[in-house]
């Protein structure tokens, strides 16, 4: 079930002075199925020569991973997905 | 500290350089007296990521920019050490050695020994080494054998994001002076992608990981491939290959230099007969002919044959297929292997 | 102040080499996007590039024959351009090819060419030692010549450049130490590695005359090159320039550039020193057309040496063993060490 998912967004951290569209994934630091609170650093992205950690949203489990290290997205691009865990507020 | 046990299930993995990150930092909050010094390691966080960081907990008392003078920072880094402190002092490339080599192997490696051990020096220089990325004679060089060849300072060389982690702060709590080599293609930089291997499951807690202890990376029966550093991925990478030979290869890292765990070596010669060491140094005068020998010395009758893996005796060229042709790689590993086990 | 003849050779260099920079970036990010991976594409390992340097290399080297020598540090295209350097076998060094300055075993930091007396070090400071020995030779034959070297602002906190000043200053040698001072040591800002803004200051504690350009414009230095050369050729010892320049680009095409504020990009645009330098052409009566035309032979020069050294060969692999001596020891332990990969 998508409904109860949240994406992990490229969107949402993209450098406010990047003229590029694309990115690619550094390193995930975080396995699927792994257990994360709101703020760990799942996986560090670049764009543009920039380095960009990138959050959890919710204290959740990392249920899916879909970009893996060294692919390649446009912003916008889901990198994953976190189920929340009951009562996260989310 | 205790050292830990590798855990089964964390969640968490760290590249190489967060892992080395996340030591210096917490050796920084324990002990007022580290600090880090060096070229571009604060706004930049280190040109290959080993201060990312740093700087907005720490700020730039702590972490401190310097001059391009590295006969007076490392040399700074020499006195303040003597006077007590522990500073972490940061040689952007160790090719840049050679413009202030008289402050390492002449004050930070000897000063100890010369006092008749009335003074001590308990800093860290940690460097950057390697090449594979086609940046030519004066910034790929990996001089292993010239530092460990100077006696007085204590030399490590991390092959994975946990090694890493242990090693710094055993290193940054060490009383000599410890050359702390990390190469660039391991760190996980985003510009540099790293091989599969150094990013680890690293504890939050600290640990160290002792000196003079190498780690068996890969157990086998056949032959003993020593190494350090990237090349412990390249004999890996090559020992999975060689499984379809049907040959078994024990990899064992180094891990540190000085003090040299050649008991372990030894041990696994015992077992194989057959010995390769690889290295990214040049061959002459290095760490291949130093393991080769201590071996030969305490058990010639061990070794059935060996041979060694190493940068041929030329300066390193930049254009690719040149580059390609003088460092090892794991092709090469795979090939001395078979030779020895023929 | 350069007759004009002299300003439209300087300003066909200055424009010869901001083409050459911008297109070596394009050529450079082949195969490194999205991925920035520093060891793709036709152009591997790091690149330096000495976008809005360009006066500081003409400037002085108008004053410079062949027999002179000039040394650079790891960012010498514009230098090496002001200097004459082979541009087609200096392009096919940067690619790695064959037919390269150096066969491909130098690179974009290591680039010599004898036949002007060029040579480039990637280690900071380093290239002042060799041209006091360049100046010294000179001196002992008794011939005119002198050596100019080049370094930037970060440089001059290095043992090897105050050395060199107080080696050159006692000998009375003939050489010129140019200083670019673009503001920047990677990502630390002069202020703070020293507490001596104007860099020609350091001349003063080896009695040796001093001076700084502080407007990146290629006539000031000019004029200022020409009384540092002029002294040298004369007989009467060593001079410092230092010059203010701007970095357009990241300290290497690697370089994110975090740490330095957008505003000062955006500033050194209004301070580009190609238009600026258009406006004293035009001054002196050059007009619109002519300046059309040098740019067009500038572009044209570019494109000829980038197009010729992409078709030439890579080096055979082997000759990766080659040159390490020129005179090359014999014997069964040279034999393997040359066969061993």
């Amino acid at each position: 079930m998508t409904g109860d998912r949240v994406a992990v967004d490229t969107a949402a951290v993209w450098p406010d002075d990047a003229d590029e569209e694309g990115g690619y994934v550094a390193n995930w630091f975080v396995r699927e199925g792994a257990t994360v609170e709101a703020g760990d650093v799942l996986c560090e992205i670049q764009v543009e020569k920039v380095s960009i950690d990138v959050t959890a949203p919710v204290d959740g489990e990392l249920v899916e991973v879909t970009l893996p290290d060294d692919a390649e997205f446009r912003r916008g691009d889901p990198l994953g997905y976190l189920r929340p865990t009951a009562g996260s507020g989310r | 500290m205790a050292e830990a046990t590798e855990p089964e299930q964390t969640p968490r993995e760290l590249t190489m350089s967060r892992a080395m990150v996340e030591a210096i930092a917490t050796e920084m909050r324990d002990d007022e007296e580290v600090f880090v010094m060096g070229e571009d390691v604060a706004d930049y966080g280190g040109i290959f990521d080993s201060t990312e960081g740093l700087l907005e907990e720490f700020g730039h008392d702590r972490v401190m920019d310097v001059p391009i003078s590295e006969t007076s920072f490392v040399g700074a880094g020499v006195g303040a050490a003597q006077a007590g402190m522990r500073p972490i002092v940061e040689l952007m490339f160790a090719d840049f050695f050679g413009v202030c080599m008289d402050q390492i192997y002449n004050q930070m490696a000897k000063n100890t020994y010369m006092s008749g051990g009335a003074v001590n020096v308990p800093m860290v220089l940690m460097t950057a080494v390697g090449g594979g990325y086609n940046d030519a004679a004066q910034h790929s060089q990996t001089l292993y054998g010239t530092f460990a060849h100077l006696p007085g300072m204590k030399m490590v060389v991390p092959s994975t994001a946990r090694d890493a982690k242990g090693l710094m702060h055993a290193a940054v709590r060490d009383d000599d002076p410890v050359v702390y080599m990390f190469h660039k293609r391991l760190m996980g930089i985003g510009w540099m992608p790293a091989p599969d291997g150094p990013k680890r499951a690293v504890p939050e807690e600290p640990y160290t990981v002792p000196f003079g202890e190498a780690d068996v990376k890969r157990e086998g029966s056949d032959v003993t491939v020593v190494t350090l550093g990237l090349h412990v991925h390249r004999a890996l990478d090559a020992a999975a290959s060689l499984v379809d030979d049907g040959i078994d290869a024990e990899v064992i890292d180094l891990r540190t230099l000085v003090p040299l765990d050649a008991e372990t070596v030894l041990e696994s010669v015992r077992k194989t007969g057959h010995l390769v060491v690889v290295d990214e140094d040049y061959r002459s005068f290095g760490v291949t002919g130093e393991i080769v020998a201590s071996v030969a010395e305490s058990d010639l009758d061990a070794l059935e044959a060996v041979e060694r893996v190493a940068l041929p005796d030329v300066p390193i060229p930049y254009a690719r297929p040149l580059e390609d042709e003088v460092l090892p790689d794991a092709d090469d590993i795979e090939a001395a292997v078979e030779t020895v086990v023929e | 102040m350069p007759h004009s003849t002299e300003l439209e050779e300087m300003y066909g260099d200055m424009v010869t080499a901001r083409h050459y920079e911008e297109r070596l970036q394009e050529e450079y990010l082949e195969g490194k996007q999205p991925k920035f991976d520093i060891s793709a594409g036709p152009i591997p390992g790091e690149l330096h590039l000495a976008a809005g340097h360009e006066p500081a290399a003409v400037g002085v080297c108008q004053h410079l024959d062949d027999d002179d020598t000039v040394t650079a540090p790891h960012r010498p295209h514009h230098v090496a351009i002001a200097k004459g350097v082979d541009l087609k076998r200096m392009t096919a060094e940067i690619f790695g090819r064959e037919a390269g300055l150096s066969g491909g075993k130098g690179g974009h930091m290591h680039l010599f060419d004898p036949d002007v007396n060029f040579a480039c070090s990637g280690i900071i400071a380093e290239g002042c030692p060799p041209a006091v020995g360049a100046a010294m030779a000179a001196d002992k034959r008794n011939t005119d010549a002198v050596a100019v070297s080049y370094l930037g602002e970060g440089a001059l906190e290095q043992g090897g450049f105050l050395e060199s000043l107080n080696l050159a200053s006692v000998r009375d040698l003939p050489v010129v130490f140019v200083v670019e001072d673009n503001d920047w040591a990677i990502s630390m800002p002069k202020e703070r590695v020293t507490d001596v803004a104007d860099g020609s200051r350091r001349a003063d504690g080896f009695d040796m005359p001093g001076e700084r350009v502080d407007h990146n414009d290629p006539v000031a230095v000019y004029e200022a090159a020409e009384r540092a050369v002029g002294r040298a050729r004369a007989g009467n010892g060593p001079s410092l320039i230092e010059v203010q320049v701007h970095r357009r680009m990241g300290h290497f095409m690697g370089d994110a550039q975090g740490y330095r504020p957008d505003e000062e990009i955006e500033r050194l645009d209004r301070l580009d020193p190609i238009p600026r330098t258009e406006e004293r052409l035009r001054a002196e009566g050059i007009t619109d057309d002519r300046i059309e035309t040098l740019r067009e032979l500038a572009t044209d020069r570019v494109e000829e040496a980038i197009e010729w050294a992409k078709e030439q060969p890579k080096p055979a692999p082997g000759a990766a063993h080659d040159d390490v001596f020129v005179d090359s020891p014999a014997g069964p332990a040279a034999a393997e060490t040359g066969g061993d990969d």
